[in-house]
């Protein structure tokens, strides 16, 4: 038992399997003294990788498939990533050594790459300082619109501007009709108006208008306003018969609330 | 605006008796739609078209029918269905077999006084075939091109209801028509003097037979007015003054459909022309010799409804029409200056 082992460990010496890097490797048949060994906890950035593929009894010892791959080219010992599975401590020459080898698959002569550079990398990116610019222009605005609102909506609360009663838009077109300086378009401003001021007077504002104008009609004061009215705007041959400023005299000094509402308008 | 001469007591006189008889005959078979008469003989008189929008059984045929026989005018109706072709309107060349030649087959638009019955129940082209003759007042066929007869008068009817397999006149067609007058059912009063009449009518005999007789059986034959005395009344209306005023009144009216924010397309210069023809005819039925806002307040509906296109988001909120104009002209009588955008829209 001693000789084979002996024999086996000066076979030992010579690796077990080569490989190149990142190319997995395997050693099978491996025969190793002592109680059942696995895989040492190995950290992160350990060169080599090793993984027991299987094991089977073999007399007092143990037979084993390893499977290895590393990522830098090199002489290994993968002794140095066994331990016991009973968590013993493993004596140096407790086992054999397991040499392998990790081949470069590049040149000596290939360009090796340059070190990263020690510099840190900045908190704030570009597209962030972007974000933040457009954020900050975005608010702005908001902000600017908002304000314009308010001064404008203050402003407005500071002078409202009263519409015009129908009354105050009738003492103009009374006068100049009494001047007789009207243009055709005040002309016809006045006898709507004319007709408007009747309409509210004797509440037929929710009348359709050819009926509350016919309504007008058969009205004792506004009947025969309305007729001169027509006369005197509609038929040439009478527009010189029709006493003007009699005819308006009633509506020339109106106070501007004569009426109940102030009326419908834009001014 | 400046009549070319202003109308004698006398032409005034004449012109009313006239209008009055042809009244008076269409009453013997119509009962009421008295407004219905006179936008009738508005149409006539001023040489617009109109068209009647009312659900069957309102005597639309027979009003135009007894119009026609009234005046001694020459009378066509088409029932308009989707398989009409613009020939069956217009006419088409026809080959003569035995002169080997093409010869020319005047349709029935060559008329006095057209009924286009259910206009919309024709396809677009037809429909556009008939409008263009109205518009123009000339009809090509072939390589010929005809005058259509004066007077030329298109009434047409238009169903309300029962859309379906129908193409609904775009507002740019619409526009051709001077008036769209939406007629009403009878007043009780009037629909039990239409019973009764009908009732009264009786039977007629025929061979061996007998059929019951209808209001078309009973139309007087004898007109109660010529065509002389048409002209006369048409020469009237353009003698009715119109004065700066009114044409402000229509101008503000007009104008303020197109501002207003549930309308999309507003009153075109067509419709103040067409307030002013009619105003002018609507005058002379009164018995005016001017036109007074009275004509223009009646008239709007029928003039203005149908060239305004409402905006969806108004028709969404229940907005028609009407209420656009009655708010329109409500604006115009409460005295309110001439705005971009009337204070008192709801929309």
């Amino acid at each position: 038992m001693s000789v084979a082992l002996a024999l086996a460990l000066c076979a030992l010496q010579a690796p077990l399997a080569k490989t190149t890097v990142g190319i997995a490797a395997r050693v099978e048949q491996l025969v190793l003294p002592g109680s059942e060994l696995v895989v040492a906890h190995a950290d992160r950035d350990a060169p080599l990788v090793l993984r027991i593929v299987a094991t089977w009894p073999h007399g007092d010892a143990l037979r084993y498939d390893l499977e290895f791959w590393a990522l830098e080219a090199g002489e290994y010992d993968l002794r140095t990533l066994l331990a016991r599975a009973d968590g013993a401590a493993l004596a140096p020459d407790e086992l054999p050594p397991i040499p392998v080898t990790v081949g470069a698959v590049l040149s000596d002569k290939s360009a090796q790459p340059h070190v990263p550079g020690a510099a840190r990398a900045e908190r704030i990116g570009g597209y962030t300082k972007l974000a933040i610019a457009a954020g900050v222009v975005w608010v702005s605005g908001l902000a600017w619109l908002l304000w314009s609102g308010r001064k404008r909506r203050v402003a407005q609360q500071a002078a409202p501007e009263r519409p015009r009663t129908l009354a105050e838009r009738l003492a103009p077109l009374v006068e100049r009709a009494r001047d007789g300086q009207l243009t055709s378009s005040e002309r016809s401003q006045l006898e709507l108006s004319l007709v408007a001021f009747w309409r509210r007077k004797l509440g037929l504002e929710s009348e359709r208008p050819e009926l509350a104008v016919a309504a007008l009609r058969s009205h004792a004061q506004a009947g025969p306003l309305l007729v001169s009215l027509e006369r005197w705007l509609h038929e040439p041959a009478h527009s010189e018969s029709i006493d003007i400023a009699a005819l308006l005299a009633p509506y020339r000094d109106l106070p501007p609330d004569a009426l109940d509402e102030p009326a419908r308008g834009t001014r | 605006m400046q009549a070319p001469a202003p109308l004698s007591q006398a032409e005034l006189d004449r012109t009313r008796d006239f209008i009055q008889a042809v009244r008076e005959r269409v009453g013997t078979v119509v009962v009421g739609q008295d407004v219905v008469v006179e936008r009738l003989l508005i149409a006539l008189f001023t040489g617009g078209h109109i068209l009647l929008q009312g659900v069957p059984g309102l005597a639309k045929t027979l009003l135009v029918s007894v119009l026609a026989r009234s005046i001694d005018l020459d009378f066509a109706r088409i029932q308009f269905t989707i398989d009409l072709l613009p020939a069956d309107i217009l006419g088409s060349e026809i080959l003569d077999q035995r002169t080997s030649e093409f010869r020319i087959r005047k349709g029935p638009v060559f008329t006095n006084l057209l009924l286009a019955d259910e206009i919309n129940r024709a396809a677009p082209k037809v429909q556009g075939a008939l409008l263009e003759a109205m518009q123009e007042r000339k009809v090509t066929i072939g390589n010929e091109t005809f005058k259509l007869p004066a007077p030329f008068l298109v009434i047409a009817t238009q169903n309300p209801i029962e859309q379906a397999g129908t193409f609904e006149l775009p507002e740019a067609q619409l526009d051709r028509f001077m008036l769209v007058h939406r007629l009403v059912y009878p007043k009780p009063e009037e629909e039990r003097e239409v019973l009764m009449r009908n009732a009264a009518l009786g039977i007629e005999k025929s061979g061996k037979g007998a059929i019951a007789r209808t209001e078309f059986d009973a139309l007087a034959r004898e007109p109660v007015g010529s065509t002389k005395e048409l002209v006369d009344a048409m020469e009237a209306v353009h003698r009715v003054h119109v004065s700066e005023t009114f044409v402000e009144h229509v101008v503000d009216l007009v104008g303020r459909s197109r501002v207003h924010p549930a309308v999309e397309l507003g009153c075109s210069p067509r419709a103040g022309i067409s307030l002013i023809k009619s105003a002018r005819a609507r005058a002379l039925m009164h018995g005016r010799r001017y036109a007074i806002p009275e004509d223009l307040f009646a008239l709007a509906e029928d003039v203005m409804i149908h060239r305004m296109r409402l905006k969806y988001e108004a028709i969404a909120e229940g907005v028609t029409n009407r209420m656009v104009l009655d708010e329109l002209l409500s604006a115009l009588g409460s005295g309110a200056e001439r705005a971009h955008k009337p204070a008192t829209a709801s929309v």
